[in-house]
C-alpha cells in the first residue's frame, strides 16, 4: 500500500523500546539526585552513571536496539509475559533517539569536565523530559525533530 | 543542596513535562484548514503508489502523507489511511518520503512526520495536520469532502 521504504529492515516489538526509556527514566532521576547532592562522592557517582548511560546509548546508536541489554533484558523478562505484539515496528526510529540520548548525555559530561557546575544535572533533567515525553506519551523523537535538524543542516543529508 | 530545593526542582521538571506531554497528545493529529491552498504539483510531488508513478489524484479526496525512515508514527498513520482509502473509493493516500527530498519538505514547510495534506478533487489544499492524525479527524476531513 504505501510506497516509501522499500526496503524495510527487519521490525522490532515496539513496546521494547519503551520498556527501555522506562529504565533509562528511572536511571536520569537517580543521576539528576546525585548530581545535586553537596557530597563530592554522590556528585561523582552520578558522573559516572551519566557515562554508563552514554555508553548504553552508544549501544543502541551504533549497534542497533536489538542489540541493547535492555532489549535482552526486555526479551527474557518482560515479553514472556506480554505475548506476541500486534504489530512490528521499524527499528530505525529508536536507533535515532538513542543516537540524540547519546549526543545529550555527551554534552553533560563535557560541560561537567570543563568545569560547568550541574553539567551532569542538565543533562539527566534533559533526558528524563526525552525518556517520560517517549515511555508514558509515545512521544517519538525521531517524528519530531529528526526533519528539523536535517532540514537546518545540523544532520547531514546521507 | 539541600534535599528539599532538589525535590522542589524535580517537582517543577516533573510537572512541566507531563503538561507538556498533554499538551502535545492534545494537539498532535489534528488538522488545520488552509486558506487559500496551493495546488499540489504531482509532477514536483513524484509520489509512487503500487510501482507505479502517480498522475492522478482521488476523485473527492487526496491524502499526502510526509513520512521520514526515522518516524514510528509514521507507519501506523500509513495503516490508518490505507484503510480509509480501502474503505472509500474516492480516496486515494499518497505516502511521500522525504528523508532525501529536504527541498520538497521545506516546499510544503514539513517540519515533523507524519504531516498530512488533505487535498479535494482538483488538488488543492484544503487542510494540514500534524502528527499522527487522530481517526476522527480524519473522519470529519472526509466529511467536509463529502465522501460518504
Amino acid at each position: 500500500m504505501s510506497t516509501a521504504n522499500e526496503t524495510k529492515p527487519v521490525g522490532i516489538d515496539p513496546r521494547g523500546p519503551r520498556f527501555g526509556a522506562t529504565i533509562t527514566n528511572v536511571l536520569s532521576i537517580v543521576i539528576f539526585f546525585f548530581a545535586l547532592d553537596s557530597d563530592p562522592i554522590n556528585q561523582s557517582a552520578a558522573y559516572l552513571l551519566l557515562v554508563l548511560a552514554a555508553a548504553l546509548f552508544a549501544v543502541g546508536a551504533f549497534f542497533g536496539t536489538s542489540s541493547h541489554p535492555y532489549a535482552w533484558l526486555y526479551k527474557k523478562l518482560v515479553r514472556p509475559r506480554l505475548g506476541a505484539p500486534k504489530e512490528l515496528e521499524d527499528p530505525r526510529p529508536p536507533q535515532f533517539a538513542q543516537a540524540v540520548g547519546l549526543f545529550v548525555a555527551a554534552v553533560g559530561i563535557v560541560l561537567q569536565a570543563v568545569g560547568v557546575t550541574y553539567g551532569v544535572a542538565i543533562a539527566a533533567a534533559a533526558l528524563f523530559v526525552a525518556t517520560t515525553l517517549q515511555a508514558y506519551f509515545a512521544y517519538c523523537l525521531g517524528c519530531q525533530i529528526y526533519l528539523a535538524l536535517k532540514r537546518s543542516g545540523i544532520i547531514r543529508a546521507s | 543542596m539541600p534535599l528539599e530545593v532538589k525535590l522542589v526542582l524535580f517537582v517543577a521538571l516533573a510537572l512541566l513535562t507531563i503538561a507538556a506531554g498533554l499538551i502535545w497528545k492534545a494537539r498532535s493529529g489534528s488538522a488545520n484548514s488552509v486558506k487559500a491552498g496551493e495546488s499540489v504539483d504531482l509532477g514536483k510531488l513524484k509520489a509512487v503508489k503500487d510501482g507505479a508513478p502517480v498522475s492522478q489524484f482521488g476523485h473527492k479526496v487526496t491524502f499526502v502523507q510526509f513520512s521520514t525512515e526515522v518516524c514510528a508514527q509514521c507507519r501506523q498513520t500509513a495503516r490508518l489511511l490505507g484503510e480509509v482509502e480501502a474503505k472509500h473509493k474516492d480516496v486515494l493516500h499518497l505516502e511521500v518520503d522525504v528523508t532525501n527530498r529536504l527541498e520538497l519538505a521545506a516546499h510544503f514547510k514539513v517540519l515533523q512526520t507524519p504531516t498530512t495534506l488533505v487535498l479535494d478533487s482538483t488538488g488543492r489544499v484544503r487542510s494540514r495536520i500534524g502528527g499522527a492524525p487522530k481517526p476522527n479527524v480524519i473522519a470529519q476531513e472526509l466529511e467536509k469532502l463529502e465522501v460518504n
